[in-house]
């Protein structure tokens, strides 16, 4: 590494652990590729090294985090990290990988009254297919998964990596899908054909006649009759939901607690979204202190004359090799950094305004893109030097 | 898929890691379907923010567009799918008008599981009657799964009914030997390791998904020279602070380009390897490796690219007959 601290000019404002304080909950947001994930395991890697004892936790369907780690891979379970080649490391740093199909599992063992309505859950075909399968529990679950580890008080930091945009945002608005979901008067609405006493009053006069008629056509009766026992089951566990549901928002808008960063790379598609982000984050009330710009291409010097810096070291190098190599490349060397430095300034331009837009009160750090990639522990402490460096 | 055949496919589903330029290779795919004189569309999926905007100048709507001669742009957002597949099988405009205005019913339908992408899968098999290419810009990894492997869901939910049947027929589509699966990614370890870790998930998931083609995007094609890419591991040998900071950013410059051509190197045998499917790597353009120059250029290069890859593929075939 050959960046000087002028050159990196980067994070304007306090490093990232003075904002993080003793919040319990920092969220990463951002598009795909940008490297969310490194930096969620960063981040925490950084907290258990300052003493703090970390779960990073990931819901991104395509479990990136154990390559961040450097693990094979890890399941639902709460993994510690070996931070022994770390010898400064106080803390603890720990990892989880969302599973779907468990987390639900856990949750209805958690919250039934009995056994009998446990296994009656567990066993119905709809529940089976939605929990395991269905896009959109998975939101709904991460925020289940998230209630409970924070909740439990296992961890001082509990750092949540999201998937790609578009379904991050439903994860935002998971918990208030799930309680509309389960909302009572839908319920019973759709129960009530189910009701044995009040079918007749029900199938002979309402819309509700008609439309259930014609969900039954669409759907067939059979699966309506599933549908129906699924939430039946779950009729009962309503308040149960609501409640952990509720904690989950109400934790997210919380700015004693929860952080979100937005993350992004130093390209165009990628700082639109971010763009976005700070919109929502805003508009929603939730706590954004700034945005983490990875990735980025940086170098110093214009117009380098690679012959005159370089002729008398590669003259001694040379041994064995054609003549024309050490001419042919030195010529590369000079395109190859034109080529960088070019690369650098445009990605300026597109970071610079995307700053524009920050709240005065919001943050930004830069993270130049590593030589190596980030797959070790090492590598993740080398990112987070950058979040966390002193002016 | 072979690359000779993937642009006869009738349906062609691109997928892969978010970041990795799906969007770029699926409108560049319907430039060449359209100026080879196919009917085609591109549609991406219930996107929130429309990616393929900034491909073709104009943002896909539900209804179909024209952007070029034979070639439609479109964004299938399940709630017109839901209303379109509605008035398909419900009789009678007034019931279902009684359906869409009714609170409770919507938030029945929002919540049952597999609608949403029963629905929208139902809208791809409905362009495929319309258009003679349908192109699929489709969700990143772990969520294409999801949308992909709904029908199988639904099949062994329902024993009958319209989803059932419709479920049927899309699983058919999927199946069938001119449906191609694109999956893009970048020559970066991570990337590879998804790709991978896709095609492996989505063969379970999906059984009758035929084999994908792999694009690797923004791949650094090997430049450098045996002799100098030597030197410039002997110059990478010598004590950095013995070099002044110009020496060692210029150093620094040449070894980052080296690098991407390892990794690229590194990419295509790992793909080869552990996937053993055809892999077009697709080069990084300009400096930004893809971002400058504007989207609609980038969509041109990638496109000519993929022309190149087909052209080769012929040749070598032919070669290989004679």
């Amino acid at each position: 590494m050959s960046f000087s601290a002028a050159n990196l000019r980067a994070s304007q404002g306090p490093p990232l652990d003075e904002l993080i304080g003793d919040r319990q909950l920092v969220v990463c947001v951002g598009s795909g590729g940008v490297g969310k994930t490194t930096t969620a395991a960063a981040i925490g890697l950084q907290a258990a090294i300052a003493g703090r004892k970390v779960l990073v936790l990931t819901i991104d369907p395509a479990r990136r985090l154990a390559n961040s780690l450097g693990l094979s891979r890890f399941g639902n379970d709460e993994t510690q990290i070996d931070l022994s080649a770390l010898p400064e490391a106080k803390g603890e740093l720990w990892a989880m990988m969302l599973d779907q199909q468990k987390t639900f599992d856990d949750l209805i063992e958690r919250i039934s009254p009995s056994e009998e309505r446990r296994d009656a859950i567990l066993n119905n075909r709809v529940y089976r297919a939605t929990a395991d399968n269905i896009s959109g529990s998975q939101d709904y679950m991460a925020t289940e998964m998230l209630f409970d580890v924070v909740e439990s008080g296992r961890y001082e930091l509990v750092v949540l990596d999201t998937p790609p945009v578009k379904n991050a945002l439903d994860f935002l608005d998971a918990p208030g899908r799930l309680a509309r979901f389960l909302d009572k008067r839908v319920m019973k609405w759709f129960l009530s054909p189910y009701d044995k006493k009040r079918v007749f009053g029900r199938l002979l006069n309402s819309t509700s006649a008609v439309v259930f008629r014609l969900l039954s056509h669409v759907f067939g009766r059979e699966f309506l009759d599933d549908l129906a026992e699924y939430f039946q089951h779950f009729r009962d566990l309503y308040d149960g939901f609501r409640e952990r549901q509720e904690a989950v928002v109400e934790m997210f808008h919380d700015r004693r607690k929860t952080s979100f960063f937005i993350v992004c790379a130093p390209n165009s598609p990628s700082t639109e979204v971010a763009q976005f982000f700070l919109d929502e984050l805003s508009s929603r009330g939730m706590p954004n202190p700034g945005v983490i710009v990875n990735q980025r291409h940086l170098t110093v010097g214009e117009r380098l004359d690679a012959r005159a810096e370089l002729s008398s070291a590669i003259d001694g190098l040379s041994e064995g090799l054609p003549p024309a190599a050490a001419g042919s490349l030195l010529a590369r060397l000079g395109a190859s950094h034109r080529r960088l430095l070019g690369l650098s300034k445009a990605e300026e331009a597109i970071v610079s305004s995307l700053m524009g837009s920050l709240r005065p009160d919001q943050v930004s750090w830069q993270v130049p893109r590593l030589d190596d990639e980030v797959n070790d522990l090492a590598g993740l402490a080398r990112v987070g030097a950058f979040l966390f460096q002193r002016p | 898929m072979d690359v000779r055949k993937l642009l006869n496919s009738r349906l062609i589903l691109v997928t892969g890691k978010g970041g990795t330029g799906k969007t770029t290779v699926s409108a560049a795919l319907g430039r060449l379907s359209a100026e080879r004189g196919a009917r085609t569309i591109v549609a991406e999926v219930d996107t929130f923010r429309p990616a393929l905007t900034p491909m073709f100048g104009q943002k896909p709507t539900y209804k179909p567009h024209a952007v070029a001669p034979n070639l439609d742009i479109s964004n299938i957002s399940w709630r017109d799918a839901l209303v379109e597949w509605l008035r398909g099988h419900v009789p009678g405009q007034r019931v279902v008008r009684r359906i869409l205005d009714n609170n409770l019913v919507q938030t029945f339908l929002d919540a049952t599981p597999g609608l949403r992408e029963t629905v929208i899968l139902s809208r791809v098999v409905t362009l495929l009657e319309q258009y003679d290419r349908v192109i699929i810009d489709m969700p990143a990894s772990g969520h294409a799964i999801s949308l992909l492997g709904v029908p199988n869901v639904a099949i062994g939910l329902m024993r009958g009914g319209p989803i059932r049947e419709r479920a049927e027929v899309i699983l058919q589509h999927l199946a069938a030997p001119t449906t191609a699966l694109v999956i893009v990614g970048l020559p970066e370890e991570m990337v590879v390791n998804e790709t991978v870790e896709l095609w492996n998930r989505l063969k379970k998931e999906v059984p009758s998904l035929r084999e994908p083609l792999v694009v690797l995007n923004r791949a650094a094609l090997p430049s450098l020279s045996d002799a100098e890419r030597a030197l410039l591991e002997r110059l990478d040998t010598l004590n950095m602070s013995d070099l002044s900071p110009v020496q060692q950013e210029l150093i620094r410059a040449g070894r980052w380009e080296a690098n991407l051509e390892a990794s690229t190197a590194e990419s295509l045998v790992r793909l080869d390897e552990e996937l053993g499917v055809p892999v077009i790597p697709v080069a990084r353009l300009g400096a930004l490796g893809g971002f400058d120059g504007g989207p609609v250029r980038i969509v041109q290069q990638v496109a000519s690219t993929l022309k190149r890859a087909e052209l080769a593929a012929v040749q070598a075939a032919g070669r290989a007959q004679s």
